[in-house]
């Protein structure tokens, strides 16, 4: 696969993620814990956002579902870390973690054929299915202890605050995120999946393996899905089903990917940061009427910004570029 | 005034600071007893959210307006709840805990649900102030090791021994005992604590069956119960199939002399939809206003619920009880402790052992609720209506055992 062949170098995307990053790490060291807290709900969000942004933005195929990825990486780990008693807590993350990412990557293997057959609307209600079933499944199978829970592993070292580790653990997670999809943003995988969402059927007459390239995005998106769920969970440090498989993870990365700028990689994540201020911050002393006025905000901010807040600064870059034009003539 | 877009912004700069810099100020205002915590009024908690919301807000309102507040060293307190809604998204729960303790919290209340009440217990514990809730009851939470979390319910597993005294104390002692319980989690908990306490106790658990979650054939169950005459049946059911049950045990006209469905015959709707048969039924029984618990602040149980049923429209629920006695509690080891600090409240709250509106308040050592005083009661349907019939501290009516056969509520 050849990589970086945009017009845009790849490594100045690269170079201000881990910039940004790099600034980010730093936030815990002067924020309060409850700051810290938040931070960790807005880089889970981001992570979350972007990994679903690998398929939903680039390739248009909007999965409803993704929640299915979260629970099921988490309790992939959890149900690991049960059967391997003993183990040191870091051998027994990191193993859990990589067996979490496999088997997701592997279940969106599995349900990639039929399920990407479906397009638009069908193909985000059959993933709605998929979250639900594999809810069912969990929630019912003795085995699978999602209706009892689960503990997980305590792997915080000693000497540091737990919001901070988990805060530093899900920014590494979504910085490695971020960096997987600009590569596939900046590759002929990315190219190929901008073709899909503009014209699939032209796409493919014009050579473009449509059918592999929504697969490989499908378990990219799937495991990067994974690997957030699975250090979501050990925050938690005890999960049920109820915990992980959330109707609301399948429908605020899309929120978060609407309001910033559906497609694009910074977009997701100001989404993200938005929300969470909001919803955390700005509305957290509402007791009653939170939900209402956050329902009330998204509807406005997509009908004002139909294209997201990317899409308001990419309008106002092409204005003035016009505008320059003009004075030039 | 002209409103141009500096002003806008200005004006949106300023709100979306504000909350940064409002929190700064001290949440234990003086003569104020501030206790944090967050509740599920969204999300899929909602509803017993809302319920366990009413109780904590009913003893505030009732401790404040009626009471003037509490004494604690000499010195006048008004109860100050000071809840969040979770959404029922425990991240969310934890964030919001977290900024109850930054902004000095010194006493929380527990949200419901164990999967969202662990998490939050995690922190608080870390931060060593106590937490009394109503919302989890998941054995897990109580193998932690916590030594500031405290519940008014007995964990998951121990919830029926009050009913397995009940089937000790039978005369004539039954022969044999048949559980049967669905296929979900909590079902599977109630039934495994209460047959590994009825072994304990001695009693004759001969059958254990398996039903699956939902129910629409309980053929076989009948044909076991024909087969094999226990004594006793106790099903872990849901209310849907404990009807279902209820109703081919009928039409088959096969009786057990003491019928126990854990779920169904509290609601009115199942009395309703059985009518003369549904009497002689017993069942898990949580809390009845009627039974003649004193408590100090609101006089009994009974003058609680009428406080409730006065000045809230929201219908009375256990967990609303629940949620009341854990301010009630707080109270008196406040009072016990003569001081406002956490560690000693904890101490009291550890060796709390009242009455109160919701029953004898005692913890276990890891915090639960006691499972002989605060674990449910056993209820029998008498006269169509739900009565308590054990233990005798909690009864409204005497049981009437053995029950009387399909053939003569017929007649």
């Amino acid at each position: 696969m050849k990589l970086f062949v945009s017009g845009r170098p790849a490594w100045v995307s690269i170079g201000l993620t881990l910039a940004g990053t790099a600034l980010f790490a730093l936030l815990p060291l002067w924020l309060s814990p409850y700051g810290v807290r938040v931070g960790q709900l807005f880089v889970l969000a981001a992570g979350l956002a972007v990994a679903w942004t690998v398929l939903g933005g680039f390739s248009g195929y909007w999965s409803f579902g993704n929640a299915a990825f979260v629970g099921t990486g988490a309790f992939t780990a959890a149900l690991l870390q049960l059967a391997l008693p003993g183990w040191p807590a870091g051998s027994a993350f990191a193993l859990a973690l990589v067996v979490a990412m496999l088997f997701n990557g592997l279940l969106a293997l599995a349900i990639a054929w039929p399920i990407l057959r479906l397009r638009g609307i069908y193909f985000a209600i059959a993933m709605l299915g998929v979250s639900q079933v594999c809810f069912e499944l969990v929630s019912n199978i003795d085995a699978l202890r999602g209706a009892l829970g689960v503990n997980l592993i305590d792997i915080v070292p000693k000497g540091v605050r737990p919001e901070r580790f988990y805060y530093w653990a899900l920014l590494l997670a979504t910085l490695i995120v971020v960096l997987v999809a600009i590569m596939v943003r900046h590759s002929k995988l990315g190219y190929g999946l901008l073709a899909i969402r503009e014209d699939e059927d032209t796409a493919r007459m014009l050579g473009v393996p449509t059918t592999r390239y929504k697969m490989i995005a499908f378990v990219i998106s799937a495991m990067l899905t994974a690997m957030m769920g699975v250090i979501y969970a050990h925050n938690l440090g005890y999960i049920t089903a109820n915990s992980v498989y959330r109707g609301d993870f399948n429908l605020n990365v899309i929120v978060y990917s609407l309001l910033g700028g559906m497609g694009t990689i910074i977009g997701p994540i100001v989404g993200a940061g938005i929300m969470t201020y909001v919803t955390q911050v700005l509305l957290g002393d509402l007791l009653d009427t939170h939900m209402f006025i956050t329902g009330l905000l998204i509807a406005v901010l997509v009908l004002a910004a139909p294209n997201g807040l990317y899409g308001i600064y990419d309008n106002h870059r092409l204005r003035m570029r016009r505008r320059k034009q003009e004075a030039q003539r | 005034m002209k409103i141009d877009r500096r002003t806008i912004l200005k004006t949106i700069g300023t709100a979306v600071a504000m909350p940064a810099i409002g929190r700064s100020a001290q949440a234990q205002a003086t003569d104020t007893i501030v206790i944090g915590g967050s509740v599920p009024l969204s999300g899929r908690a909602a509803e017993t959210g809302l319920n366990v919301n009413n109780g904590y807000l009913a003893a505030q309102k009732f401790i404040n307006e009626e009471l003037n507040g509490i004494e604690v060293d000499g010195k006048r307190y008004k109860i100050d709840i000071r809840l969040f809604d979770d959404a029922s998204d425990p991240a969310r729960a934890s964030t919001l805990i977290q900024r109850h303790l930054d902004d000095g919290v010194q006493f929380f209340l527990g949200s419901f649900g164990s999967n969202i009440v662990l998490p939050t217990a995690a922190i608080v514990e870390r931060a060593g102030k106590p937490m009394m809730q109503t919302g989890g009851a998941s054995d897990q939470i109580y193998t932690q090791g916590y030594k500031n979390i405290f519940c008014m319910f007995p964990r998951a597993s121990r919830q029926l021994y009050n009913t397995i005294e009940y089937f000790a104390s039978l005369k004539p002692a039954p022969k044999s005992i048949m559980f049967a319980m669905a296929n979900d989690a909590f079902s599977k908990t109630l039934a495994e604590g209460a047959i590994a306490f009825g072994k304990q106790k001695g009693l004759p658990i001969n059958d254990i069956i398996t039903l699956p979650e939902n129910i629409t054939d309980a053929s076989s169950l009948v044909n076991q119960i024909r087969g094999k005459k226990p004594d006793v049946l106790l099903a872990t059911t849901h209310d849907q199939n404990s009807l279902l049950i209820a109703r081919q045990l009928i039409s088959s006209n096969v009786d057990v002399p003491l019928l126990y469905l854990s779920l169904g015959p509290q609601l009115k709707s199942f009395r309703d939809a059985l009518g003369n048969f549904a009497n002689g039924l017993f069942f898990q029984q949580f809390w009845d206003e009627r039974s003649p618990y004193k408590d100090a602040i609101f006089g009994s149980a009974q003058g609680f619920a009428s406080y409730y049923g006065k000045h809230f429209k929201r219908d009375m629920a256990y967990h609303t009880a629940s949620g009341a006695a854990c301010i009630v509690a707080y109270v008196h080891a406040m009072k016990a402790a003569n001081s406002l600090d956490p560690a000693k409240v904890r101490e009291k709250l550890a060796a709390l052992d009242v009455e109160s509106l919701y029953g004898r308040i005692k913890f276990t050592p890891e915090g639960d609720g006691d499972p002989l005083h605060l674990g449910s009661t056993v209820g029998q349907v008498l006269k169509g209506n739900a009565e308590v019939v054990f233990p005798e501290a909690s009864r409204t009516a005497a049981p009437t055992y053995p029950a009387p056969t399909w053939a003569q509520k017929r007649g």
